[in-house]
């Protein structure tokens, strides 16, 4: 205590016993340690602002007409006109994309592999060890750049596969036939996904609502129906004309071969993804492996016991159960994949690191974009992690 | 008891941290001026090295030869700039950069000056805080495609995909000149050259668009170079050359004076095959000025550099005029002199050096 601390020094005459007092008494040294640190903390952080605030602050420059082009949009209509916001809100709608299909994919990768892991069949069992084996933890880098090389194997645009003209595969891309609307197809898209969110928290609520009323409609139905409702309502109000889009190759009058319509999965898009997603399933492989081999035997034994199929045992019994230590690392899993999309700027896949740098080199602020990139990943990671602690909530409950 | 304590500790601390960090913040910021109006020249002398930012990948500019050393046409100016301020061009450390990171490099002080085939632009002088010196290299953007697709013209591109790289001036002249007159185009942007090089040659791009002697370089690089061509159109004016940070003004100086020595020379005849015989024996005042030796038993002008007054000697003597760089570097790519922007003025050319005087 300070005032006992103070009456020591006092009661010494001489200031070399004073000094002793102080060297002898255990929670000075600590906060003497302590003080030294946060000095030299706060001169580091003082020096590091100062030197933030000598450069440039501000985001006016996103203002100005972009001028440059990029490759890839999707759900915005980007031109070189478009101010800089735009083309970074093109990259942010890139990384995006890449991340939300990369997440999907990884996850029943992970979760196939996971369970053939665990199988007794030999073959299933060994391809599954081979592909965690081989692919785990080979730099990423290298990965991303190897399925670009691989996927600029594919023909040529000039010997392009058609497929009868219902497809074109060339290296520029595989075109794939796609259903699409005249127009407001994204607002569409949009209206569809509120309606899956609205429908699966009514059936949510309904589910409980009929374990006290027997009588009452089958949530699923009343989901079903729900979301049925605002997907008509938004198709008849949006106007939208569904047409098959069946990609087409063509030649110009000068010769140039060009390709377009339908889905298309660009070499890029397509190697960033093959990527992120063999990378990134190697380790949930593992997870799902882990947390199903963490649970009792006797849960797989009371299942059979009981006469359920193996399809049973795993949906009903053995998965959800896993969930529960599975959710926690997967999580991290996602964030990662999120992260490593940046990788991107090694093979022209537009996201948001790559526009950015490009906007940049052409105007400089280095700190405000850098600092923004920053903003920009973190929005992802928390929205990635309410998502999953959500989640996770729900699996925890006890008897969920 | 003790969590009170704790907490008055901490409190304590971080108040006289705090008083600490006010008491300290004029003399920091004093530093702070002093340092940001750096003289980078005083520092190469302590040194005794230069850090040179370069390119080490485009051949006949700066790239990484066989045995391991960079070498080019750039990497050239980097040694005349260190045979300037130090007395000897080996005397340099070169950093390669990409061109999206090279002036995060400069500005951050990584690298004392920058000679990576960099074009001026206003955006690039005033914006990023560079100096631009001289041009070295008068350049301008083209376009190659393979001869086997009959392009002969940007208008003939029409809905063609070009490779690009990321982060340069190129970028920018390219969306100009296709969106500017109307014409669809794919832009395929790469942050480095391989990659770019890989999609090129796989057909994943139908043209490729960087300045003609970077074209000229990597088609020399092909293993059939007659299969690609450069269209003759230019797509913008590309001046190269080194670069300094804004508010360096003694380096500055130094590098745009070794820039216009090396033209000088050129221009006056002196070569590094007899420069020391014109040192010795100067013809004329103007020459004697050039290499800092008297005229005719006078004492040799002191221009004020602040490095020895006979630094073109050095340079002369150990990297050579502005026409033997540029023969031993660029001439191999096919990059002729003659008619062209980079000849001599006196050849209706724009290699032009102001008066040594």
């Amino acid at each position: 205590m300070l005032s006992h601390l103070y009456n020591q020094i006092k009661s010494q005459s001489s200031i070399s016993e004073k000094l002793e007092v102080l060297r002898n008494d255990k929670s000075f040294r600590k906060f003497f340690v302590q003080f030294i640190f946060a000095i030299f903390m706060a001169f580091f952080l003082f020096y590091l602002i100062t030197r933030a605030f000598s450069l440039e602050l501000g985001f006016g420059h996103l203002t100005s007409r972009a001028g440059f082009g990029i490759s890839h949009t999707f759900l915005v209509d980007y031109t070189s006109n478009n101010s800089r916001w735009d083309a970074y809100f093109t990259g942010v709608i890139n990384t995006i994309r890449v991340s939300l299909v990369g997440i999907i994919l990884a996850t029943i990768l992970g979760v196939l592999m996971g369970l053939a892991r665990l199988s007794k069949n030999f073959l299933v069992n060994r391809i599954a060890a081979g592909y965690v084996e081989f692919i785990r933890n080979t730099p990423l880098l290298v990965q991303i750049i190897f399925w670009q090389l691989v996927l600029l194997q594919l023909p040529q645009i000039s010997n392009a596969l058609t497929f009868g003209g219902i497809s074109v595969w060339s290296n520029r891309g595989i075109l794939l036939p796609f259903i699409n609307t005249i127009q407001n197809g994204s607002l569409w898209v949009l209206v569809l996904l509120i309606g899956l969110v609205i429908s699966l928290v009514i059936r949510s609520y309904s589910s409980k609502y009929k374990e006290e009323n027997v009588n009452f409609i089958s949530p699923n139905i009343l989901s079903l129906i729900t979301f049925l409702i605002i997907a008509l309502a938004g198709y008849f109000i949006l106007g939208i004309d569904l047409y098959t889009d069946v990609p087409v190759l063509e030649v110009n009058q000068y010769g140039t071969y060009i390709q377009s319509g339908g889905f298309a999965l660009t070499p890029e898009f397509a190697a960033i993804l093959f990527a992120l997603v063999l990378y990134t399933g190697t380790f949930i492989t593992e997870i799902v492996r882990g947390s199903i081999q963490s649970l009792p035997k006797g849960q797989t034994e009371a299942a059979q016991a009981l006469g359920l199929s193996n399809y049973q045992r795993i949906t009903l019994i053995i998965l959800p159960q896993a969930l529960r230590s599975i959710i926690p690392p997967l999580t991290n899993q996602y964030l990662n994949l999120t992260k490593n999309s940046s990788l991107s700027v090694a093979i022209a896949y537009p996201d948001v690191f790559m526009v950015s740098r490009t906007i940049m080199n052409n105007a400089g602020h280095a700190l405000p974009m850098l600092s923004l990139i920053l903003i920009t990943f973190l929005c992802l990671s928390l929205v990635i992690s309410l998502f999953m602690n959500l989640l996770n909530k729900r699996v925890t409950r006890i008897g969920a | 008891m003790l969590n009170y304590r704790k907490k008055f500790i901490i409190v304590i601390s971080l108040l006289f941290s705090m008083l600490i960090l006010f008491a300290c913040s004029e003399e920091e910021s004093t530093t702070e001026s002093s340092t940001s109006g750096s003289n980078t020249l005083a520092t190469i002398i302590d040194r005794g090295e230069l850090v040179c930012g370069v390119n080490d990948n485009l051949t006949g500019f700066g790239v990484i030869n066989s045995a391991g050393e960079f070498e080019g046409f750039d990497i050239d100016y980097c040694k005349a700039v260190a045979a300037a301020i130090l007395g000897d061009s080996s005397k340099v450390e070169y950093v390669p950069l990409t061109a999206s990171a090279r002036f995060e490099a400069l500005a951050a002080e990584e690298i004392d000056i920058l000679i990576r085939n960099t074009t001026w632009t206003a955006s690039r002088d005033r914006d990023l805080g560079n100096d631009f010196t001289a041009p070295t290299f008068y350049d301008g953007q083209g376009m190659m495609v393979k001869a086997s697709s009959g392009y002969d013209s940007i208008e003939s591109m029409a809905g063609a995909t070009v490779c690009v790289l990321q982060g340069t001036t190129t970028e920018l002249n390219l969306d100009d000149r296709f969106t500017g007159s109307g014409i669809a185009y794919t832009p395929l942007t790469f942050e480095t050259n391989d990659p770019l090089q890989a999609a090129y040659e796989e057909g994943r791009c139908d043209g490729w668009t960087t300045d003609k002697s970077g074209l000229a370089s990597k088609r020399a690089g092909f293993s059939n170079p007659s299969d690609h061509v450069v269209l003759a159109e230019t797509l913008s004016k590309e001046p190269l050359g080194p670069l300094t940070r804004d508010n360096d003004s003694e380096l500055y100086d130094v590098v745009q004076w070794v820039v216009f020595g090396m033209m000088q020379a050129e221009e006056s005849g002196i070569s590094s095959s007899n420069v020391s015989s014109m040192a010795a024996n100067p013809t004329d005042p103007g020459m004697a000025r050039l290499l800092g030796v008297g005229f005719d038993g006078g004492e040799p002008t002191d221009f004020g550099f602040g490095i020895p007054v006979d630094f073109m000697q050095n340079v002369i003597s150990q990297v050579g005029n502005y026409g033997e760089v540029y023969d031993k570097h660029l001439v191999p790519l096919g990059l002729t002199r003659e008619g062209s922007l980079n000849a001599q003025w006196t050849e209706g050319g724009l290699i032009y050096a102001p008066p040594f005087r």
